[in-house]
C-alpha cells in the first residue's frame, strides 16, 4: 500500500483536535436539548394538574399540542394568516416596485414623494399603524369615491360611491392595509437595491440600440435585478408570516390570536403557544423550500452550475457514506488476496 | 382623539375624585383610614411577611381602576391598600395587560391579582379568590344606537367590543356558537378596555360589553356620546386572586379576615361611596374564598 517507497516516513491524515472537541459539546448540548424536551414534570409543578391516578406530566404539555394542534379555531387561525401574508405581501411588493422606480426617477418631485413614503411608512411603528387603519372612521367616517376637490364648487359634487369606512376596514381588511402599506416602504428599498445592482454598462447597452426607458426596465434591468431582489424578498414573506401575527392585537383572530383565545379560557399558555409556534415553522420551512428553488431559477443566467438541491446533496452524502464503506472495504480484500 | 379623551377623563375623575373626597372628609366619615388589625396580622404566611408582594392590575377598567398620569387610581386599588395597611403586608401595584394576570400568578411572577376578577369555577381552578364585591355585565352603545339589549341573546346580529380575558368575551364566545346562522354575532376583542371603548366610538363595534359599574362610568364621563342599554346581567361576585398554593390559601384567609375588619369600621363601606360604587357592596356573609357558583 506504502507507494512512496520510503519506510521510515508515516503518512496519516491531517487531526483536528478542535474540530473534534466542538462536536462532541455540539453533541452534549443536543443531547441534553432531547433529554429536557422530552422530561416529565411531578404532579403540582407549574401548570401539572393530570387526571387522577397520573402522578406526572409532559413538561412541555406534549399531550395538550397534541390535542389542540389540529382543532378547528386554530386551523381558522392559520387560515387567516395564510390569507393575510399573502395579501400584505402582493400590496407590498406591487407597491414597492413602483416606488423604486419613482424612486430612481430623474424628476424630482417624484423621487421625493417616493422617498417620504418610506420615510414616513418606516418610520412609525407598525403597531401605530395598525390601530390607525382600525379606528380611521374616527377621522373619516365614510370614504367617498370620485373627483377631488370638486366640492368646494358648488353645485358641482360629483361621487360615484360612498362608502362606510367601518364597513371597509373591519379588522382584516385594516390588517391587510396597514400591513401591506408597511411593507411597501421596506420593499421599495429592496427593489432599489436590486435595480441599481444591475451594471450601468447595460443600461447604456440598451440605450445604444435604441430601447425606451421602460423597455429597457422591463426587458434588461427587472430580469437581472430579480436576483438580488429575490432572497431578501423571500426573507420578507417569511417575515410578514409572523408580523401578521400582530393583528391579534386589532381583534383579528389569526393563528397567534386563535391560540390566545384558547389559553385564555383554559391557561395552558405553554402548549398553546407551541402549538402557534410548530405551525409557523411548518409554513416557515415550506416558503424556505419554496425560496430555495425560486433562487436557482433565476440563478440560471449567472452561474454556470447552479448549487445541489437538498435532495441532490442527500443522495451525494449518502453516495460518499456508502463508498467509505464498500471501498476500504475492496481495499482490506485486495491486500489478503 | 384616544389622547384628547384620555386627558378629558382624566380630568373629570380628578374633578370627582377630589370632589367627592372633600365632601367625604368634611361630612366626617368615621373610621375613613384603615389601620393595622395585629390579629388579621397574624394570619398571613410566613413568607409573605418579609416580602413586597407584586399585586398586578389592569389599570383600564375606571373607576375601579385607571391611570392619574403615572399614579394607578380607583376603588380596587384604595381597598388593596386599606387591606394591606390593615394586614402590615408592603405591597407594589404594577399595570398590566389582563389576560396575562391569572398566568403570572400561576407562574408565581404576582402574588395577587386585583383587577375586577369574576369569580368563576374556570378561574379557580388556577387561582384562590377572596370575594369582595358584586357585579354585573353591562352593555352600552353610541347614543344615537337604535341598538337594544334584552340578554345575551340579543347580540346575535351585533358586533360586540369585549376586552381580552374577560368573563363577557367568554359569554359572547358563547352566545355567538349558539346565534343563527343568518344573525351572526361579531366579537371584537382588543387586549385593553380603552381600545374596546374607542372601537365603540369609532363605530367598528355596535356595543360595547363589560362589568356594569365600568359601563355606568363610561356612560357618565362620555358628555352624553355614549347610553347604557338594557340592564345588567349575570350578577357574580368580584374576586381578589391569590395563587393556588397553601400559602397563597393563607393569604387569601388573612384578606379575607382584613375584609371583614374594613366592613365593621366602615372603611369599605367609605372607599366604595367614593368611587360611587356602593351598588356593589357585599354583605360580610358573603366575602368567602372561591364563592363562584358558575
Amino acid at each position: 500500500m506504502a507507494t512512496n517507497g520510503d519506510a521510515t516516513l508515516k503518512v496519516v491524515p491531517v487531526r483536528h483536535p478542535g474540530r473534534w472537541v466542538g462536536v462532541g459539546v455540539a453533541l452534549l448540548f443536543i443531547a441534553m436539548l432531547v433529554h429536557t424536551l422530552f422530561s416529565r414534570v411531578p404532579r403540582g409543578q407549574g401548570s401539572c394538574h393530570p387526571a387522577a391516578g397520573v402522578a406526572t406530566c409532559w413538561r412541555f404539555s406534549w399531550n395538550d399540542v397534541g390535542q389542540y394542534i389540529t382543532t378547528s379555531t386554530i386551523l381558522h387561525g392559520l387560515l387567516l394568516t395564510l390569507e393575510l401574508t399573502p395579501l400584505a405581501m402582493i400590496i407590498g411588493i406591487v407597491l414597492g416596485v413602483i416606488l423604486a422606480v419613482m424612486r430612481l426617477s430623474p424628476n424630482r418631485l417624484l423621487s421625493s414623494t417616493a422617498w417620504s413614503y418610506t420615510w414616513f411608512f418606516r418610520g412609525t411603528p407598525v403597531f401605530v399603524q395598525l390601530y390607525f387603519w382600525l379606528y380611521i372612521a374616527l377621522l373619516y367616517p365614510t370614504f367617498t369615491i370620485g373627483i377631488p376637490f370638486l366640492h368646494y364648487v358648488p353645485f358641482t359634487h360629483v361621487a360615484f360611491w360612498h362608502l362606510d369606512s367601518n364597513s371597509i376596514f373591519n379588522p382584516f381588511k385594516a390588517a391587510v392595509v396597514a400591513l401591506g402599506l408597511n411593507e411597501a416602504a421596506y420593499m421599495s428599498e429592496i427593489a432599489r437595491s436590486g435595480l441599481i445592482a444591475v451594471d450601468e454598462g447595460q443600461v447604456e447597452a440598451a440605450t445604444a440600440i435604441g430601447m425606451t426607458r421602460g423597455q429597457t426596465l422591463r426587458l434588461v434591468v427587472l430580469p437581472q435585478a430579480m436576483r438580488v431582489i429575490i432572497p431578501p424578498t423571500g426573507n420578507e414573506v417569511i417575515s410578514m408570516l409572523k408580523t401578521s401575527s400582530l393583528a391579534s392585537a386589532i381583534g383579528v383572530t389569526e393563528l397567534l390570536g386563535a391560540s390566545a383565545n384558547i389559553y385564555n379560557a383554559n391557561y395552558k399558555i405553554m402548549a398553546l403557544l407551541i402549538v402557534a409556534s410548530l405551525w409557523y415553522l411548518l409554513v416557515t420551512t415550506v416558503l424556505s423550500i419554496g425560496q430555495f428553488y425560486l433562487e436557482r431559477r433565476f440563478a440560471k443566467g449567472a452561474l454556470r452550475t447552479p448549487p445541489p438541491t437538498p435532495i441532490q446533496r442527500l443522495r451525494r452524502d449518502l453516495k460518499g457514506v456508502l463508498e467509505k464503506f464498500t471501498v476500504g472495504h475492496r481495499q482490506i480484500v485486495e491486500v489478503g488476496q | 382623539m384616544q389622547r384628547i379623551s384620555r386627558v378629558r377623563q382624566a380630568l373629570v375623575m380628578t374633578g370627582v375624585a377630589s370632589l367627592m373626597l372633600a365632601t367625604s372628609v368634611s361630612a366626617g366619615a368615621a373610621g375613613a383610614t384603615a389601620k393595622l388589625n395585629a390579629a388579621d396580622a397574624k394570619l398571613v404566611p410566613a413568607t409573605y411577611k418579609n416580602m413586597t408582594l407584586q399585586v398586578a392590575t389592569d389599570a383600564t377598567y375606571a373607576p375601579d381602576e385607571s391611570m392619574n398620569g403615572t399614579t394607578m387610581v380607583g376603588f380596587d386599588v384604595d381597598l388593596m391598600k386599606a387591606i394591606a395597611t390593615t394586614l402590615g403586608l408592603k405591597i407594589n401595584e404594577t399595570n398590566v395587560t389582563f389576560s396575562g394576570i391569572i398566568l403570572g400568578i400561576s407562574s408565581g411572577k404576582y402574588q395577587i391579582g386585583n383587577s375586577s376578577f369574576t369569580d368563576n369555577k374556570a378561574r379557580e381552578k388556577q387561582v384562590n379568590f377572596v370575594d369582595y364585591f358584586q357585579a354585573g355585565e353591562g352593555v352600552y352603545a353610541k347614543a344615537n344606537s337604535k341598538a337594544t339589549f334584552t340578554g345575551l341573546k340579543s347580540f346575535c346580529g351585533m358586533k360586540v367590543a369585549v376586552e381580552t380575558g374577560t368573563i363577557e368575551q367568554t359569554d359572547a364566545q358563547t352566545t355567538a356558537k349558539a346565534c343563527p346562522k343568518n344573525k351572526k354575532l361579531t366579537i371584537l376583542s382588543l387586549s385593553t378596555q380603552t381600545a374596546a371603548n374607542l372601537a365603540v366610538s369609532s363605530g367598528q363595534a355596535d356595543v360595547g360589553f363589560l362589568d356594569s359599574q365600568i359601563a355606568g362610568y363610561v356612560v357618565s364621563t362620555s358628555n352624553g356620546a355614549f347610553k347604557l342599554i338594557g340592564s345588567a346581567v349575570n350578577v357574580a361576585p368580584y374576586g381578589i386572586a391569590t395563587p393556588k398554593t397553601t400559602a397563597g390559601k393563607g393569604l387569601a384567609v388573612a384578606i379575607q379576615a382584613a375584609l371583614k375588619t374594613l366592613v365593621a369600621n366602615g372603611v369599605y363601606g367609605a372607599i366604595l361611596k367614593k368611587w360611587g360604587v356602593s351598588a356593589g357592596a357585599l354583605p360580610v356573609s358573603k366575602i368567602v374564598l372561591n364563592g363562584a357558583t358558575s
